[in-house]
């Protein structure tokens, strides 16, 4: 069986050599010397013709059985290579323990992070953000809430004013004669938005104020305030407690507590000032803590937008987002937050 | 203000414990930031005790083994003791086991170097009080053995230093504390009695003093003047003394300090002259004359305005007037008369003076709040009888009182159904009347309301000139109820439906952005110093953008730009060995054009080079990085940057580096967008390292007001897209957004109607060899596709060759094989 020899040495040959291709060029040429027109088991295979008869069947299933096992020789090639090439794609082995080197995550600052946590307690009962210049003028800042022409608080020893001469485009005064300033509190955006439309009013005007005073460890010429106005027909003293009740559980967890004494603020009435108890909190070492004012909106405020006072009542609480941050943070210089050291930004990549 | 306990006593009957006091001051609505303890303490177990034997302690040198008698307290003690400064048969104070000093000290039997000692023989100072002396305390005469020490020395006393918000000027004495304090305890007060109410006891004095001139009666709307002769100014009585001393005075003499000690009680300020330091025996209220000079009892000399108020005689300013006495006219221990001002002065004049000779005084503080106008004299008439006790002499006359002739009248009407609305909750009617009335504020008329409440007409007395409407009173009401017991209560809230303003929005969702991409939020100042905006910005921004009043020098302009704040925050960073790379701020800014300033809100960001080591090198950021950023900043404002015209920004503005940084947009537009490289050399005259790429953009608040288009889905083909790439050769410094917009436009023109261009993008940029000198090529990639069927190959590149004979015959550009 000249035949039956030749092809055990063809398959011999073939499965040394197919078992050490690597490549999908190698495998193409391999294939064709074989299997292709001019190969070497195409050639075998057209000696069928010349066998004696009685052989061609045997022949024939030899031939046959030789030709799938070259074929099952050329799959497992085949597939040895694609895995190679998978395995090409991995790039080299990994060390987890190395860092990353891209820098990051990116941070909020934790003003930003007490202001927002704020507005998503308020918004849930009803409040929406209201926003405002920060230049003001003197009737926005001070004579729309009952703060009379006298008053300290207006004398330039603690408010910052512009030159009579400035003009700013887009700041719009009630007054031909009146002066610009900075805000002295965000107050100045409830004025604007009570003077834009009619009650129910429920906003929160977070931004900054200033004050025209010494920097130190706890006082900032620029800071932030958050400020809550509601105006609508019946609203009591009953309901500012369980705003400011419900606002700081919200914010600080069960266990925190209000309590209102009495004060004075020319634009509410009755006033009070706010303290809290979080004895929860670490570094809060007082029993209570004196956190924001609060009140009863004076009738003269309604009266100066054009609310009649008669038929409108409404509330407004206000606190600095500073003096918040660094009760709920800890934090006990108020500078820090305007230097950004990375490392004070970078303890506060998420949430409060 | 300091209040003391005992003075408050003698007005009110208080005997609730300190604490409690404290409660009550606080929930009547005053702070106390302060409780200290003068005098004496309330101690237990300190009694009197008489040594009987001191001997030498057997093993300490410096000790003292002594027996001591506390009679009925417990007999006969041993003590050890350390001091010498007392005498077989001295009177001490003896603390016993269970004794608390004041200290904290905890007294208990123990055995001292071997020696049982049974309490212990204590010092002033260790009972709280009064010095060392050298040891322990020794008592004067013989008190009772066993007495405790409360009961042989006088009370100590209390004293609270409290916060008077400015509508409450009546309990800047006091009196006025007293009040409030009854009321709160449900307490009577006791006025003091005064025996001389403005009656002349002795002789006219017309040779002394002959009258009052008053030239301003607006600053001065009540001038009154007695004479009192034949005084001895010499120390005022001990209890006087020791008063004033516990709320922070320092005694100087009877007349002065009766003056003090009245004006502490009722809150009126009153002045002693010495009647013949008066030059002309006339006192005159005028306005000062410009320039005119005095020298105030701090010694100082001021120089006067016109607008200041002095009393003068007929040749010279006594007083700046309500501030404080000159000392060319102060009594001394030469005076034998003098002549008492007490007087109104209008709080804006004083608050005036005040403030232009920074000088404050107690009288000037309750003159600025106002003080009563209508019982200004029974506090003169308290005065003199003060002085005739203190000092002798008689009152005499003339009494000249000038204006002061405003009566006194106020009602006002509140219901108790209008004080239950106002509060949310209920106070029974009976309780609303008691506090009102225990505050005097009298109920003159009270009616039956629709709803079984009271309607009542209230008398407001003259010192509470800060009531006058309906709601003052629930305040007065509340305050009295105590605020601590508002009732808990659900949050009720009707939905509104409003969104946040635009600018919060846009804030929120540049700063979301930034930080999802690695920045670090940060927040700086919004006030910045001249020169800074001189040279980064503009002359006139710096002329435009002053604050008229700065506090601090480098705090005197408005920012025109966030990207000063954050180079501060990567130069502090960097001085501290802290790597920082990639920063944001959003906040306000204040942008010069044509002379006027427009309030922008804005967002900016900035990359600095990353002086880190890393064990693998990233790509840096490059301009187009910031172009990228800022394009998603820009679209929050509904601006689409990528289709914008750029221009170079021009000269220094902004302190951008020219050729590395562009502009678009304008005020007019609504919207200004920055950004590139941060020019190196100002940089480094920061003493900034390395380079920064920065990028801001602006918008105007009512442009983010306005509301942006509503969008709308475009629909999109789902057959496949043909593919053709074009390059071409053009001038090294031509725009490679210019020529992609001719080729585009040749794109859009050649493909007609039959299907679309879908994009045009440059996919390569190259310069260098195989390219003539001054060109580059430019490679797009074409994408054309169909609505509804596939693309023919031969149609596409029909299309293809039309754009590249537009490209050869129209343009300067040439074809790249």
């Amino acid at each position: 069986m000249e035949m039956q020899a030749q092809l055990s040495s063809l398959l011999a040959k073939a499965s040394d050599e197919l078992q050490a291709i690597r490549t999908r060029p190698e495998l193409e040429s391999a294939k064709a010397r074989y299997v292709g027109p001019h190969g070497e088991l195409t050639a075998v295979m057209k000696q069928i013709a010349s066998a004696p008869k009685e052989e061609r069947p045997a022949i024939g299933k030899l031939v046959n059985e030789s030709k799938a096992r070259l074929q099952a020789l050329l799959d497992s090639a085949l597939a040895r290579i694609e895995e190679l090439e998978l395995a090409s794609r991995l790039g080299p082995p990994i060390d987890p323990t190395l860092p990353p080197v891209d820098g990051g995550p990116g941070t909020f600052h934790p003003l930003t992070l007490v202001r927002e946590e704020l507005c998503r307690i308020l918004r849930k009962v009803g409040f929406t953000v209201a926003d405002g210049p920060e230049v003001e003028t003197e009737f926005y800042c001070f004579d729309a809430l009952n703060t009379p022409p006298e008053h300290p608080a207006r004398d330039p020893q603690d408010t910052f004013y512009f030159p009579q001469g400035a003009r700013f485009a887009n700041v719009s005064k009630r007054n031909p004669g009146e002066r610009y300033l900075l805000r002295t509190h965000t107050s100045s955006v409830q004025v604007r938005t009570m003077l834009k439309g009619p009650p129910p009013i429920r906003i929160i005007s977070p931004g900054r104020a200033y004050r025209r005073d010494t920097t130190d460890a706890s006082h900032s010429a620029n800071f932030h305030q958050i400020e809550c106005l509601y105006v609508d027909r019946s609203v009591t003293v009953r309901d500012l407690k369980a705003l400011l009740d419900y606002l700081f559980e919200a914010l600080l967890g069960p266990g925190t507590k209000t309590r209102f004494r009495p004060h004075y603020f020319g634009y509410t009435e009755p006033s009070f000032e706010v303290d809290l108890s979080a004895r929860h909190l670490p570094k809060v070492r007082k029993e209570w803590i004196e956190i924001g004012g609060c009140g009863i909106v004076d009738p003269e405020v309604f009266r100066s937008v054009g609310y009649d006072p008669e038929v409108w009542t409404g509330y407004a609480f206000g606190m600095g987002i500073e003096r918040l941050a660094m009760t709920l943070y800890g934090i006990d210089d108020i500078r820090v937050f305007y230097q950004n050291d990375m490392r004070l930004l970078k303890q506060f990549s998420w949430g409060l | 203000m300091k209040i003391s306990l005992n003075w408050i006593r003698d007005y009110v009957a208080l005997d609730a414990p300190v604490p409690e006091i404290t409660r009550a001051i606080t929930f009547l609505g005053f702070e106390v930031e302060q409780v200290l303890a003068a005098g004496v303490p309330r101690l237990e177990h300190v009694v009197v005790g008489e040594i009987l034997t001191s001997e030498k302690h057997p093993n300490a040198d410096k000790l003292s083994v002594c027996t001591v008698d506390i009679g009925l307290a417990g007999g006969v003690r041993t003590i050890v003791c350390g001091a010498h400064n007392y005498r077989v048969g001295d009177s001490v104070l003896v603390a016993l086991p269970g004794a608390v000093l004041p200290g904290g000290l905890e007294i208990k039997r123990s055995t001292i170097r071997g020696q049982p000692s049974d309490g212990m023989m204590c010092s002033g100072r260790e009972l709280g009080f009064g010095e060392d002396a050298g040891g322990i305390l020794i008592l004067e005469g013989k008190p009772p053995l066993g007495a405790p020490i409360n009961e042989v020395l006088p009370p100590g006393d209390t004293v609270f230093d409290i916060e008077i918000t400015p509508n409450r000027p009546d309990c800047l004495s006091h009196l006025g504390l007293a009040r409030e304090l009854a009321a709160w305890f449900r307490k009577d007060l006791v006025y003091s009695q005064e025996k001389f109410r403005g009656e002349v006891g002795g002789a006219v004095r017309s040779d002394l003093f002959s009258g009052v001139r008053v030239d301003s009666p607006d600053d001065c709307p009540l001038y009154s003047a007695h004479v009192v002769t034949g005084v001895r100014v010499g120390p005022s009585p001990a209890w006087m003394q020791e008063r004033l001393r516990a709320v922070g005075l320092r005694p100087i003499n009877n007349i002065v300090d009766v003056g003090n000690y009245v004006m502490l009680e009722c809150g009126q300020p009153l002045h002693a002259f010495d009647a013949r330091k008066i030059d002309g025996g006339r006192i005159v209220v005028r306005r000062a004359r410009e320039g005119e000079r005095i020298t105030t009892l701090d010694g100082r000399e001021r120089t006067l305005s016109g607008r200041t108020l002095v009393i003068a005689d007929a040749s010279k300013a006594l007083v700046v007037a309500g501030v404080m006495g000159g000392e060319n006219s102060g009594v001394d221990e030469s005076t034998t008369a003098i002549v008492l001002e007490c007087a109104i002065f209008r709080a804006a004049s004083i608050r005036w003076t005040s403030r232009s000779l920074g000088l404050s005084s107690d009288s000037s503080y309750r003159y600025e709040r106002g003080v009563d106008p209508h019982t200004a004299l029974e506090a003169a008439w308290r005065a003199i009888d003060l002085i005739v006790e203190t000092s002798g002499g008689t009152p005499a006359g003339p009494v000249c009182v000038v204006g002061g002739d405003v009566p006194w009248r106020r009602e006002v009407a509140v219901s108790s159904g209008f004080v239950r609305e106002r509060l949310g909750f209920d106070i029974p009617v009976p309780e609303m009347r008691a506090a009102l009335e225990s505050l005097e504020l009298k109920v003159t008329r009270e009616a039956q309301a629709a709803d079984e409440g009271a309607e009542w007409t209230v008398s407001i007395p003259s010192w509470r000139d800060d009531i006058d409407r309906p709601i003052d009173l629930v305040e007065e009401i509340l305050r009295l109820h105590g605020t601590e017991r508002i009732p808990p209560a659900p949050v009720v809230s009707a939905g509104l439906v409003a969104e946040d303003d635009p600018v919060v929005a846009f804030n929120r969702r540049v700063t979301s952005y930034l930080v999802g991409h690695d920045f670090h939020e940060c927040v700086n100042l919004t006030l910045r110093p001249a020169p800074e905006i001189a040279t980064w910005v503009s002359e006139t921004a710096a002329a435009e953008l002053a604050l008229s009043n700065p506090f601090v020098e480098d705090q005197s302009h408005l920012r025109p730009t966030l990207i000063m704040g954050l180079l501060d925050t990567l130069l502090l960073n960097q001085s501290r060995g802290v790597p920082a790379q990639r920063l944001c701020e959003t906040g306000r800014i204040f942008v010069e054009d044509n002379g006027q300033i427009y309030e922008c809100a804005a967002a900016a960001f900035l990359f600095a080079e990353d002086g880190g080591r890393h064990w693998r090198r990233r790509e840096p950021a490059d301009f187009y990085s910031v172009k990228h950023h800022l394009g998603a900043v820009a679209a929050a404002a509904g601006v689409d940057l990528g289709a914008e015209r750029v221009e170079p920004v021009a000269g220094p503005g902004f302190g951008w580096q020219e050729g590395h940084s562009v502009s678009a947009g304008s005020i007019g537009r609504g919207w200004i967008a920055r950004f590139g490289l941060v020019n190196l050399a100002m940089l480094r005259a920061r003493g900034i390292e390395g380079a920064v790429l920065a990028g801001i953009f602006a918008v105007l608040p009512e442009k983010l007001a306005a509301s942006a288009p509503r969008l709308r889905y475009r629909e999109f083909s789902l057959f496949p897209a043909a593919l053709r790439d074009i390059a071409l050769v053009v001038d090294a410094s031509a725009r490679a957004g210019d020529v992609r917009a001719t080729v585009a436009q040749f794109a859009a023109a050649a493909a007609g109607s039959s299907f679309s261009v879908e994009s045009v993008e440059v996919f390569d940029v190259y310069e260098g060899k195989g390219l003539p000198e001054g060109k580059k090529s430019l490679a797009f990639s074409l994408v054309f596709r169909s609505p509804s069927r596939t693309l023919t190959d031969d149609e596409v590149n029909d299309v293809v060759l039309k754009i590249q004979g537009e490209i050869a015959g129209k343009t300067p550009f040439q074809l790249r094989k």
